[in-house]
């Protein structure tokens, strides 16, 4: 039975990453990718001087103030996580968005019901491919640009290492979200446009203890507090990243645990409405 | 042990708009009994519930009140479907695969190791006269092409019932024929044949046992040999007998039936018709044809359908 379980998991990967392949999502990521390893490369220049200090040139522009090199690194690498964060991970959204309506599509999604599979390992499986098919491609990125950074100046900082893990786990919490709205309403524009809604809506929201300084009434405070807690912390983690990349002391590990625990429990409801549909 | 591939007991599914709340009872309370290795067609008007029916056996649709029973097992449960090869109507095969690549996911999520699908996968091909399509995509294959590497995909894991939703749709005449021989092979391997399709004339040339649905009710069910036992003769002559004449020929006849200038007499018996013809002579009527008849699926589908 573990090996059939296997199997089935493999098959519904497999074909998950086939369909991103022929929709050129993995491609498109891929080149993205593979081009912002491109710039560091050949474009950004660090070099180091008298050892702790580093200056930084761009298209030949050398940067005004020499700077410990360390923190230059870091700091690059935190523009990364950051670009990572925001850009890459709405570009992640919204190729992968039509993954999971496509599965549901009349003639298609029968014939996947009529095997002697659950339905739960259907929609995990290919949930599960999705997250493989962005984290290929953030894994290549940031090890990519950490390889190249270590190599031109000799300091390596496996922190930067870190924002692989946080990524691909925001990008999985978002991606409750693209299969719930799929599940819900087979829209693939509404699953590209909630999940970026969530992040965008997630800086304004974090800002908690000054909107219970704003804002004037105890029920405004208590429904600005419940989203808070209630929607994903994109930009927390997004904090955390940078923190942890920068070398700050990080305060709480909060936000990852309500996040994660948000995403369980999104994913758990599609499975649910996933089980009680009728195709 | 149970003695049915299927066995369904008042399965009913009634649809309910989110919005209006209104219903729609798509399927109303249907027993069905196919007995292991008979070859089953369930026919019926557009609407009547069949595709409904068939994703309720393969719980694809949640029945609303019923029961649906595969081979003794729960159809809800996945394992029940471990045993159905399933072609759908209007499938949509992801057209990125290649045939290769399509038959061997669907053996892979029917539980079929590697080993098994290499093996497999050459033979089916092979089968279905797509032995040279295997590494092109789906997306090159015509309609035909597409029906048969389905079936193919049915046959994947050697199940013992398959359940095929208008398995000659879009099939060339040759195609079809292919199709049909490769089905009774399979009946002669005691494979269980569910098939739904609105070729009548292909159902009762194949199938021992038909299912009759309309407006989500059954409304005859049996043996297709049964169904079409009405045999007799037509004997046809010009309209406008004689009153008298007429009347002798009513007492003979089964049914009247004017054809423009013509009128359709049905004799169930030989010696009726034959009196009948006497008759007729007797009086200088021209005899315009004698035939032979049968009662087709169709009449028998017809006549179900219209005294509903």
């Amino acid at each position: 039975m573990p090996n059939r379980t296997l199997t089935v998991t493999q098959a519904i990967v497999v074909d998950t990453f086939r369909e991103a392949f022929a929709r050129k999502i993995f491609w498109g990521l891929f080149a993205l990718s593979t081009l912002m390893i491109a710039f560091f490369l050949f474009i950004m220049k660090i070099d180091i001087m008298q050892g702790a200090t580093a200056t930084i040139s761009l298209f030949g522009n050398r940067a005004d103030a020499n700077v410990d090199a360390d923190m230059m690194v870091r700091k690059v690498q935190a523009g990364v996580a950051a670009f990572l964060y925001t850009w890459g991970m709405f570009l992640a959204v919204f190729a992968s968005a039509g993954l999971i309506p496509s599965v549901l599509e009349p003639g298609r999604i029968e014939l996947l019901l009529s095997k002697p599979v659950s339905r739960a390992h259907l929609l995990l499986g290919r949930y599960l491919g999705n997250v493989l098919v962005v984290g290929g491609n953030i894994a290549y990125l940031v090890c990519g640009i950490w390889l190249i950074l270590g190599i031109k100046t000799g300091i390596w900082t496996p922190a930067f290492l870190i924002a692989i893990v946080t990524t691909m786990f925001l990008f999985a919490v978002l991606l409750s979200v693209v299969v719930l709205i799929g599940v819900l309403l087979e829209s693939t524009a509404l699953a590209v446009m909630v999940p970026t809604g969530l992040m965008l809506i997630s800086p304004v929201l974090a800002q908690v203890e000054m909107m219970d300084r704003l804002l004037s009434s105890e029920w405004s405070r208590a429904l600005w507090r419940t989203l808070y807690h209630c929607l994903p912390k994109v930009y927390d983690i997004g904090r955390l990243t940078m923190d942890i990349v920068l070398g700050t002391k990080i305060q709480t590990l909060t936000p990852i645990a309500t996040t994660a625990a948000v995403g369980a429990a999104i994913l758990a409801l599609s499975i649910h409405i996933f089980r009680r549909r009728d195709f | 042990m149970t003695a049915f591939a299927i066995e369904t007991n008042g399965l009913s599914k009634t649809f309910r708009s989110f919005w209006s709340g209104r219903e729609v009872r798509a399927v109303d309370g249907i027993s069905l009994q196919v007995e292991k290795g008979t070859t089953y067609g369930l026919l019926g008007p557009n609407g009547a519930g069949k595709t409904t029916t068939v994703k309720m056996l393969l719980s694809a649709v949640h029945p609303t009140a019923g029961s649906a029973h595969i081979f003794g097992q729960n159809a809800a449960i996945p394992e029940a479907r471990r045993d159905i090869g399933y072609l759908p109507e209007n499938h949509r095969f992801p057209t990125y695969l290649t045939g290769y690549a399509m038959l061997d996911f669907y053996g892979a999520l029917s539980g079929m190791d590697s080993p098994s699908r290499r093996r497999r996968i050459p033979e089916l091909l092979a089968l279905v006269g797509l032995d040279d399509w295997g590494d092109i995509r789906l997306g090159k294959y015509s309609k035909g092409m597409l029906q048969r590497v389905g079936l193919a995909q049915a046959l994947m894991h050697e199940p013992k019932l398959l359940i095929l939703d208008e398995p000659s749709d879009g099939v060339d005449p040759v195609g079809r024929r292919q199709i049909r021989e490769i089905l009774q092979s399979l009946e002669q391997r005691g494979v269980t044949i569910f098939v739904n399709s609105h070729l009548l004339a292909e159902v009762e040339a194949f199938c021992r046992d038909v299912a009759i649905l309309h407006r989500g009710k059954i409304v005859l069910q049996g043996k297709v040999r049964d169904l079409t036992a009405g045999r007799g003769y037509r004997l046809t002559v010009p309209a406008g007998l004689p009153e008298k004449l007429r009347e002798e020929i009513v007492l003979r006849a089964s049914s009247f039936s004017p054809r423009e200038t013509f009128l359709d007499i049905q004799f169930l018996e030989r010696a009726a018709a034959n009196s009948a013809i006497d008759l007729l002579r007797a009086n200088h009527i021209e005899i315009e044809s004698l035939l032979p008849t049968t009662s087709t699926l169709e009449d028998v589908f017809i006549r179900s359908v219209n005294a509903q």
